[in-house]
């Protein structure tokens, strides 16, 4: 006979929408595929040697929940040279990539201190992380432009009570950042209204310019950064991402860690932390190539994009190009998983992107 | 909060951390393996790294792990899953524990846990919100739980049993009749069943190991997890998987996207390796546990400590009451004293303040030398009892 309560529990899931929400492919599933979050780069091959190294010499077992103390001091490192915060290794979390990250602090920061603000437009995986458990949010508008939230929009979730709000910058969807200008008024809102901010700023390596909220005064006890640790350096399959926040607040998401996953993959923890010696003197050519790219895609094949600012993404608006790119073979990421329908995101992933793209739609 | 105060798995940390404060400490409590991950899985990581092995992992793995899995399981567990639906690979056992109680229990919901268990299933239900309804077990008769204790507790909220054999940290066993006799009260009732296989391959006096899924009318309300951490000592890799049917394991994929969108892709490729390769490694280390299970029952038997007999597992679950002494007072007594780790009882379940964990997952020598130091300690309280 046909469980009943089998039938009860598939049919709380299916009704709930935020956990069915669809999410892009995090790295390339196919050469057409422009929709992945995150770039195709090579494996650097001192990245191979010295995680078969940690591996050989016995690296297989538990590590510390947190993560591995080198991987989190150079994180920290990391993000006070990168963005100017203050973090020290204790602030750290490792986490086994992004969505970890987004799960964690969306769900444990609130649960300390209440209702959360989410920008209409967002990644994905915000709202899908929505879904597993219930939590009070308010919606932010975004600007039409870039489709960041606000300012206005900001001050209105923070006076209606929002203690805690999420944001990006740059935008996953668009790639655009927030003036230095828009970062400190931010951050006095925050003040302002005692409140609290996760700040994703995992694509703030391929933008220009793209300042972080948690560097500005007095917030260093009010953001959690979060992000991808070193994109562009092939470790987007390896999972490893990262949580930087007081400490207070690490505390209960170190716990919930323990809860889920013990710790992240060692490999993937030897691995990044090679990566992070290798960072700096890889990445401007990377990011150099994809600049390059973008420009040539923006110059040559003429499509109507959203204002941005990260180098590896572009997100367009113009149905006739969106025709063009999809009859072409492409896969692109839909907006409206993002909450912006109507506009689709492609991914600049490698030097070459735009030269296929110019081709295939010529 | 102050040291006296920490319970659960921050208790654990707690004497983890001061554990590492000596460096003589002895482990005879971490449920990871001494062993590490054996060669051939190793080198198998290094060739995926050099292949450049950077392609898209869906939420549920990469289709030669589950079909790897498949196999695996239809082979040890008799139970026969489709790769392509049935099977959603995870960072380790932990988190495919973690997902299959957020994929079959919301907030109210209550499920029948055997005490004492591994704490995770607490804190993921509570996570969850739901509700725990304990069936109390043993050292007695082994830790066996008792079907009809099972049928006393079970309320129209309940919605699960969770059956994990053999179970941490009381390596009790469940048997095939017993299991089928969880499985009519399941069918009658109307319950999931939520099954932790994790220690399957580990096994003793004859025992054999069951899946409730691979019985009549297991496998349509079970979700089954294992993970390679334990038979592989691939403790660091975070590799598990939980099995089930397809409609149920559709919710489970979802929730893996939401909560960590995927498993490192090294992970898979090694863990690949280790399900498509020799299985003396796995012999080996398993032949070892044994030996070293009667070292530590002998020794428990020459300090007249009583305990579950371990038919599974890596551990026993030893019964201090004697001492007069909380076990988590006792356990940090040894530690402070001669530098031994066990595991009180009480960061397992509250009331089981009378018993310790210990592992058998330290080298035989080492293993003799840390049972020597307990021994010392535990005289002068047996003398002063």
């Amino acid at each position: 006979m046909p469980s009943k309560t089998k039938a009860t529990i598939l049919q709380h899931h299916q009704q709930n929408r935020l956990l069915n929400t669809a999410m892009p492919p995090l790295a390339m599933r196919n050469p057409n595929d422009l929709s992945a979050d995150d770039l195709l780069a090579p494996l650097d091959e001192r990245v191979i040697e010295a995680t078969v190294s940690a591996l050989e010499s016995g690296q297989t077992h538990y590590v510390d929940v947190p993560g591995i103390g080198p991987l989190r001091e150079a994180l920290a490192k990391f993000l006070n040279s990168s963005a100017g915060t203050s973090a020290q290794m204790s602030n750290v979390l490792v986490t086994a990539g992004v969505q970890e990250s987004r799960f964690l602090s969306i769900h444990l920061i609130s649960e300390q201190l209440g209702k959360i603000a989410i920008p209409s437009v967002v990644h994905p995986g915000v709202r899908k992380t929505l879904g597993i458990r219930p939590l009070e949010t308010i919606e932010v508008d975004v600007d039409a432009a870039t489709m960041l939230p606000t300012l206005t929009a900001i001050r209105a979730a923070l006076s209606s009570g929002a203690k805690l709000i999420y944001l990006e910058s740059p935008s996953r969807l668009t790639g655009a950042t927030y003036s230095a200008e828009d970062v400190a008024a931010i951050a006095e809102l925050i003040h302002e209204h005692d409140a609290a901010a996760i700040w994703d700023q995992g694509l703030a390596v391929w933008a220009d310019s793209s300042p972080s909220l948690a560097a500005q005064q007095g917030m260093a006890e009010r953001v959690a950064v979060i992000g991808e640790a070193w994109p562009g350096m092939g470790l987007t399959s390896w999972h490893i991402g990262y949580i930087a926040a007081p400490e207070p607040w690490i505390a209960p998401m170190q716990s919930q860690k323990q809860i889920m996953s013990i710790c992240t993959s060692t490999a993937s923890q030897y691995a990044a932390l090679e990566a992070s010696n290798l960072f700096e003197q890889t990445y401007p050519e990377i990011k150099k190539q994809l600049n390059n790219a973008r420009q040539q895609l923006l110059d040559t094949a003429k499509l109507d994009v959203l204002q941005g600012g990260a180098v590896n993404i572009l997100a367009i608006r113009s149905t006739a190009d969106i025709e063009r790119l999809q009859s072409a073979g492409y896969d692109v990421a839909d907006g409206a998983e993002f909450g912006a329908p109507g506009v689709v995101r492609i991914t600049i992933t490698g030097d070459d992107t735009a030269q296929n793209i110019i081709e295939q739609l010529a | 909060m102050s040291k006296q105060k920490k319970q659960g798995t921050n208790l654990l940390y707690q004497l983890i951390a001061e554990a590492r404060s000596y460096p003589d400490t002895i482990i005879l409590g971490r449920g990871d393996p001494d062993f590490d991950t054996p060669p051939h899985i190793v080198a198998a990581a290094k060739e995926a790294m050099v292949q450049n092995h950077g392609e898209f992992t869906p939420p549920e793995g990469i289709a030669p792990l589950r079909e790897a899995i498949a196999n695996r399981v239809k082979r040890i567990n008799n139970i026969d899953v489709d790769p392509a639906t049935e099977i959603v690979v995870t960072n380790g056992g932990q988190e495919a524990l973690f997902l299959m109680v957020l994929a079959v229990l919301a907030k109210g919901d209550e499920m029948v846990v055997p005490e004492p268990n591994y704490n995770t299933y607490h804190d993921s239900m509570k996570f969850a919100g739901a509700v725990k309804v304990s069936v109390p077990t043993s050292a007695d008769n082994d830790f066996y739980i008792d079907p009809a204790e099972v049928r006393k507790v079970i309320t129209p909220k309940t919605r699960a049993l969770l059956l994990v054999s053999p179970n941490n940290p009381t390596a009790g066993v469940i048997s095939e009749p017993e299991m089928k006799e969880m499985i009519k009260i399941a069918e009658e009732h109307d319950l999931m069943i939520l099954a932790d296989d994790i220690y399957d391959l580990f096994v003793y006096d004859d025992f054999k190991h069951v899946s409730p899924a691979s019985l009549p009318g297991g496998k349509e309300r079970s979700l089954t997890l294992n993970a390679l951490s334990k038979a592989y000592a691939m403790t660091g890799w975070r590799l598990g998987w939980i099995v089930g049917p397809a409609d149920l394991m559709a919710r489970v994929k979802e929730l893996k996207a939401a909560v960590s969108g995927g498993t490192s892709i090294i992970s898979q490729y090694a863990g690949l390796a280790a399900l498509t390769g020799p299985e003396e490694p796995v012999q080996m280390m398993a032949d070892t546990y044994k030996r070293r299970r009667r070292v530590v029952l002998d020794a428990l038997d020459e300090m007249g400590i009583k305990y579950g007999v371990p038919q599974g597992g890596q551990f026993v679950f030893a019964d201090i009451s004697f001492t007069g002494m909380d076990s988590a007072e006792l356990a940090q007594k040894i530690l402070s004293e001669q530098h031994v780790l066990v595991y009180p009882g009480s960061a397992f379940d509250k009331s089981r303040a009378q018993y310790i964990r210990m592992t058998f997952l330290q080298p035989e020598e080492k293993l003799r030398e840390g049972l020597e130091k307990m021994k010392e300690t535990m005289s002068k309280l047996q003398v002063s009892r």
